[in-house]
């Protein structure tokens, strides 16, 4: 394959040379900080500040030992570097049971044919509810592809295989191994070094070993001078040549500069690495030598700006397109709404086919109407033929070993929002693992009813009190009845998905899975989709506290 | 002296001849290598299509017609000989495969099976990884044949046998003749 500008970004592992060198060079700096500190303490008389910086033998021994030190630094992070960048975003495996995932194995392994299979990638999937993806390798030839939970929900599977795409640009053009050694020689340190001073909230900063990362972190920030923003034009450029698709590409570029990047959960020393940067900097948008010389990543306007002119299209089409795209997601109303005759010969619904399907009562003989038109039975139904079926067929063999931590009956593995949970037929309640909660919250197949929506603003207003008791009386966590957990059937603990959606549930955070009682999950779900966010209540005065205490029922 | 000058020339283009020679055989090894992955995800697809038509044809009752050209067209992928004739015998399966998605569409019930979108999934990965691969060995060929004609190593080329021009993966004249282009985007543009 004629990958001309992959070879010339070969030939420019210079670059390493020079980080080794800086490395070095703080180490010498450092040690010689370090000797003028202790100098008065050491037993040698005679010497004095100026014999100090002229004594060759004492010169070579600082010089020696800081060679020797940035050597071992630079051979446990670069050799390392990958398993680094996995432990800290945290990065997993895609999980082979959900659909969506399945797919990212597939595209992986239709850009690897692409690229001839040169190297070995391996694709992992970030849990978080951001938008981004990056690449690694390290000088073990170890590669990864990272994306989001968010990134991969979001976008379609054609928009996926240029994000994949070009990012295995990156890791076959060489430049990905130089900015991963940057990355792992300053980045993680002073990555590490960032969520630490973010969870004591600054005061850790004052600990001496902390301003050696500090140290750290303004040279990863000086590095960047030597990673070149032009970089990133030439993996578009590739993703465009192995996929034949630029509007794709443009789409997700798009969608990555209006939404949360990942800043808080992807550090600021391994942002280089990402397809954009975390934060919204005025510099990446800018261009001349300063933007040129200090950013990572070209201006995003510049990026798309070039893609829509391989595709032919304009940069108003393309917002009309993708809002237009977007809001008809979160607009559509459900095709088909099904009412469905319960236990008690109430008329429940209307349902999607989806909500339908899920109904702990609902049996081959339930009554369905769609909405005024024939009464049938269920089984009578061509639509939910084959659903059913199949429904029915696993009842008997997909029974879990696990309990509902309600109402005692088997869990069934059910697939909700394309991954694997399992669920009660009986109570209606949801199991799964911490790990899926990010993916099933940012998918949007599962469409609200009225009902959910209904419930979403209630549990709002209720759970807004219910928090506000539960901090004026400390003693109400004793009253809740905690349900245990069906795993290591220790007690799970009830606490808020968040402070900002106040939705209930149970975790067990031994076994790190989560319970969601009937309709919870949904409600979770459509409070975030609405962002329907808790707001800071007013603190009650004296009289009014215990009105609220007597009205709020705590379980 | 001269004696000298002749053999380090001699040596010279001995060594020429042979770095030549090696990097040709390779290029050719590379392009017939190419051409074996794209014989693997054609296999891949053909075991494929008959578990697909099982899972649909229950639902699919009025589209026999569509169902019965899925598998005339692979059985007669599977059975084609040569190049040429297995080109056409795979385009033509891969139009039939084209249009039974498009039928698929009409059907809700399917959209939710789980089992038909897994196979649809792993179909739709296959035809990507053909279309792939047959892209690797039209770069593989050009690079292979641009060797081939420069101007020293023609010379290594015509004089050794076993360095015949390898031929382009040509596309279907049906894929020639719909280019999927978004045409509203293309018409706000020109509009």
């Amino acid at each position: 394959m004629l990958w001309t500008f992959i070879d010339i970004e070969r030939q420019k592992s210079w670059r390493i040379v020079i980080f080794f060198s800086v490395l070095i060079m703080l180490y010498l700096l450092m040690s010689f900080a370090l000797a003028a500190s202790f100098y008065p303490l050491f037993p040698f008389s005679g010497f004095s500040m100026k014999l100090f910086f002229q004594e060759p033998s004492f010169l070579l021994v600082v010089f020696i030992s800081s060679v020797i030190i940035a050597s071992i630094h630079f051979c446990l992070s670069s050799l390392n570097a990958v398993a680094y960048i996995k432990k800290s975003l945290p990065a997993l495996a895609p999980d082979t049971e959900d659909e969506i995932h399945k797919q990212l194995i597939n595209i992986v392994d239709e850009i690897q044919i692409a690229s001839g299979r040169k190297i070995n990638i391996q694709c992992l999937v970030i849990p978080s509810l951001s938008v981004n993806a990056l690449s690694a390798v390290d000088l073990r030839g170890n590669a990864i592809i990272a994306i989001t939970e968010g990134l991969l929900s979001r976008i379609s599977r054609a928009q996926l295989e240029t994000v994949i795409a070009h990012e295995a640009c990156h890791i076959l053009s060489g430049d990905c191994l130089e900015t991963t050694i940057a990355a792992s020689l300053f980045g993680i340190p002073s990555a590490a070094v960032e969520k630490v001073c973010n969870a004591s909230e600054g005061r850790i900063f004052f600990v001496p070993a902390f301003l050696f990362a500090w140290l750290m972190v303004k040279v990863s920030c000086m590095l960047n001078m030597f990673i070149s923003r032009e970089r990133e034009y030439r993996a578009d450029a590739g993703a465009v040549r192995m996929t034949r698709n630029p509007l794709a590409l443009a789409e997700v570029l798009y969608l990555l500069s209006r939404r949360w990047k990942g800043i808080g959960h992807i550090g600021a020393g391994i942002e280089m690495l990402c397809i954009m940067n975390t934060s919204d900097s005025i510099l990446d948008e800018s261009e001349g030598w300063l933007a040129d010389l200090m950013s990572t990543h070209p201006p995003v306007n510049k990026r798309i700006k070039i893609l829509l002119q391989m595709a032919h299209a304009g940069t108003s089409e393309l917002t009309r397109q993708i809002d237009g795209g977007e809001n008809k997601k979160l607009n559509e109303v459900p095709e088909y709404m099904f009412y469905a005759l319960d236990n008690k010969y109430q008329w429940q619904g209307p349902f999607t086919v989806m909500e339908l399907a899920v109904l702990p009562w609902l049996s081959a003989d339930t009554w369905i109407s769609n909405n005024g038109d024939a009464l049938l039975k269920a089984s009578q139904l061509q639509l939910f033929d084959v659903m059913l079926r199949k429904r029915f067929a696993s009842d008997a063999n997909a029974v879990s070993d696990y309990l509902c931590p309600s109402c005692r009956n088997p869990l069934i593995p059910e697939t909700y929002e394309k991954t694997k949970i399992y669920q009660c037929r009986f109570c209606g309640g949801s199991l799964m693992d911490d790990v899926k909660l990010p993916r099933i919250i940012v998918r949007k197949d599962v469409k609200y009813s009225e009902r959910i929506n209904a419930l979403s603003r209630i549990t709002l207003s209720e759970n807004q009190l219910r928090q506000l008791a539960r901090n004026k009386n400390n003693s109400a966590k004793a009253n809740m009845n905690l349900l245990y957990c069906p795993k290591c059937k220790s007690r799970m603990n009830r606490t808020f998905y968040s402070m900002a959606y106040l939705v209930e549930l149970d975790r067990c955070s031994y076994c790190g899975i989560s319970w969601f009682e009937k309709d919870e999950l949904e409600i979770l779900q459509c409070m975030i989709d609405n962002r329907m966010a808790s707001t800071p209540l007013p603190l009650p005065d004296a009289s009014e506290k215990s009105n609220v205490l007597n009205e709020v029922h705590l379980e | 002296m001269i004696g000298w000058i002749l053999l380090g020339a001699a040596t010279l283009f001995l060594l020429w001849v042979i770095i030549t020679y090696n990097s040709l055989i390779s290029l050719r090894n590379n392009v017939q290598n190419a051409w074996k992955q794209i014989d693997i995800q054609l296999k891949r697809r053909h075991d494929l299509i008959p578990n697909l038509v099982s899972a649909v044809k229950g639902a699919m009752e009025f589209e026999q017609d569509t169902l019965e050209k899925v598998i005339s067209a692979r059985a007669k992928a599977v059975s084609s000989v040569g190049a040429q004739e297995k080109a056409g015998a795979e385009n033509m399966l891969t139009e039939t495969l084209g249009k039974l998605f498009a039928v698929m569409e009409n059907y809700p019930d399917l959209k939710s099976n789980a089992n038909i979108i897994q196979l649809q999934e792993e179909l739709t990965s296959t035809e990507n990884k053909i279309s792939f691969s047959r892209q690797l060995y039209n770069d593989l060929v050009a690079n292979y044949r641009i060797r081939q004609e420069l101007f020293p190593d023609t010379i290594i080329a015509s004089v050794f046998s076993g360095f015949q021009k390898e031929v382009y993966f040509e596309a279907s004249a049906a894929d020639r003749a719909v280019p999927i282009v978004d045409t509203s985007i293309r018409k706000s543009h020109t509009g």
